[in-house]
């Protein structure tokens, strides 16, 4: 099977902790599920992604230099 | 010439801009001829122009990006118009392209796939010819010559040697094939392949031919053809292929494929293959070329980002419409006022269903304040105590 992370059109993603979590959630002020999702089967996630864990995506950017998401596993 | 300075670099670093556009500023401070005043004035005029052209907070981006990819839509193709592009290939352009991507097909009208080889194959054209003949399915009719022997009741076929060595293929595995795939008894000396029904029936000899001709003898089957480019690239030329058909998945595990940069153009399979993230920046690409191709790039690229966002923000490919984003919304009213009111309305009643009012539509129906821009923001009338001692709430 070929390494999708290293596709171009693929970004980092990596898994983050809860002290991370907090602080992310409490920065803008929303709950674990107004985050955007991803599926558990997402062939691009790390192999220990488990439901209700967060990823973060860095993009590279088409308008800065590069772009934080995240992500919440869900299913 | 100017040279950057450290007092120039020390404005520049000192602004809010992305660090794009301070490159940006440092080139064009290179370019000209300025002095150090006037560097910092060009940085601080250019980052008052960027904090002025930020999105305000509370400002209706989705309805900006509908109006600012609408307007360009309605000077595009409106017709289905095929035309040789990239490679002598026939690819849906215009405004059904357009349509085609936010709807989310599953199947886009014409599939394709970009193809970069890897180092091995790229620079030479015969070893990227053998991955061509990994691709492209070689059906019958490409290897030699079909005929029907109704007094024998047979099918015969005469190879063409040559063609039999181009694309890598001997003439037994040609009649192993055949008679694996439609099981009969074949019969073969050198190029010539001859084989019938079992009981003699006319009918069934015919059928046999129309069997033989849709076997897939080698390469993939959705690949009805390729194309062979040899592009400059920044570190001289290489050869990339263009595929009509589409098989993702399948072509990236080819060897001599390079996996890192081969694209299609099936928002679907490569959502499959490489995940939502990728499918994301699939979707961007393909309508900002589609509008490209149409002289409608001065489309702010935000924009597109935004529908590509929204449409995999649930983690899977959803479309904009009734059927995706629209059809999902919490508010019944909201439903109603996009598409099918009537069936949104039975059905909401029918499940009891309550609405928050929250949204724009919704609030727009009922006649109350929308929570947008000014909408949602609530003043407070404080006053200073005369003496100046405290406010009052």
């Amino acid at each position: 099977m070929v390494e999708v992370s290293q596709h171009t059109l693929v970004p980092e993603h990596r898994l983050i902790d809860d002290d991370e979590i907090d602080a992310l959630l409490a920065e803008y002020d929303i709950s674990r599920t107004d985050l955007p999702k991803i599926k558990r089967t997402d062939p691009a996630l790390p192999d220990e992604a488990a439901t209700g864990d967060v990823v973060r995506i860095e993009r590279d950017s088409r308008t800065t230099d590069r772009a934080v998401v995240h992500r919440l596993v869900i299913e | 010439m100017t040279e950057i300075t450290n007092a120039i670099e020390r404005t520049v670093e000192g602004t809010d801009l992305p660090k794009r556009l301070k490159d940006e500023v440092y080139e064009s401070i290179e370019g000209r001829d300025v002095t150090d005043e006037q560097a910092v004035s060009i940085a601080e005029a250019v980052e008052s122009r960027y904090l002025d052209t930020r999105v305000e907070p509370l400002d209706p981006v989705g309805t900006v990006s509908a109006q600012s990819i609408g307007e360009p839509g309605t000077q595009m193709t409106m017709n289905t118009f095929h035309y040789a592009g990239v490679a002598e290939i026939d690819v849906t352009q215009g405004l059904p392209r357009l349509i085609e991507l936010v709807d989310a097909r599953k199947t886009p009208d014409t599939p394709m796939m970009t193809v970069y080889l890897d180092d091995q194959h790229a620079e030479n054209r015969e070893k990227a010819h053998e991955v061509v003949w990994n691709i492209e399915s070689t059906r019958i009719l490409a290897l030699g010559d079909v005929s029907t022997n109704v007094a024998d009741m047979l099918v015969q076929v005469n190879l063409n040697e040559q063609t039999l060595d181009e694309r890598m293929i001997s003439a037994e595995t040609v009649a192993e094939i055949i008679e694996d795939s439609l099981g009969v008894e074949v019969t073969q000396t050198g190029t010539t392949i001859e084989f019938g029904p079992a009981e003699p029936s006319y009918r069934r000899l015919l059928q046999l031919v129309e069997e033989l001709r849709e076997i897939v003898f080698k390469g993939i089957e959705e690949v009805s053809r390729v194309v062979i480019r040899k592009e400059d690239v920044d570190d001289g030329e290489e050869f990339i292929l263009y595929t009509e058909g589409s098989a993702f998945g399948d072509v990236l595990d080819i060897e001599g494929v390079d996996a890192s940069r081969t694209t299609c153009n099936n928002i679907h399979e490569v959502y499959r293959n490489l995940g939502v993230e990728a499918a994301r920046e699939t979707i961007i690409d393909e309508t900002m070329n589609t509008l490209e191709e149409q002289g409608l790039g001065d489309v702010n690229i935000r924009h597109l980002m935004l529908v590509a966002d929204i449409m995999t923000a649930e983690g899977t490919i959803e479309s904009i419409g009734r059927h995706g984003i629209s059809g999902n919304k919490n508010s019944v009213l909201a439903r109603a006022a996009f598409e099918v009111t009537v069936n949104h309305l039975l059905d909401a009643a029918v499940h009891g269903e309550v609405d928050d009012l929250d949204g724009v539509t919704e609030n727009v129906i009922v006649g109350k304040p929308i929570k947008l821009g000014t909408g949602d923001v609530n003043l407070r009338m404080g006053g200073a105590t005369t003496d100046g001692s405290g406010r009052a709430d």
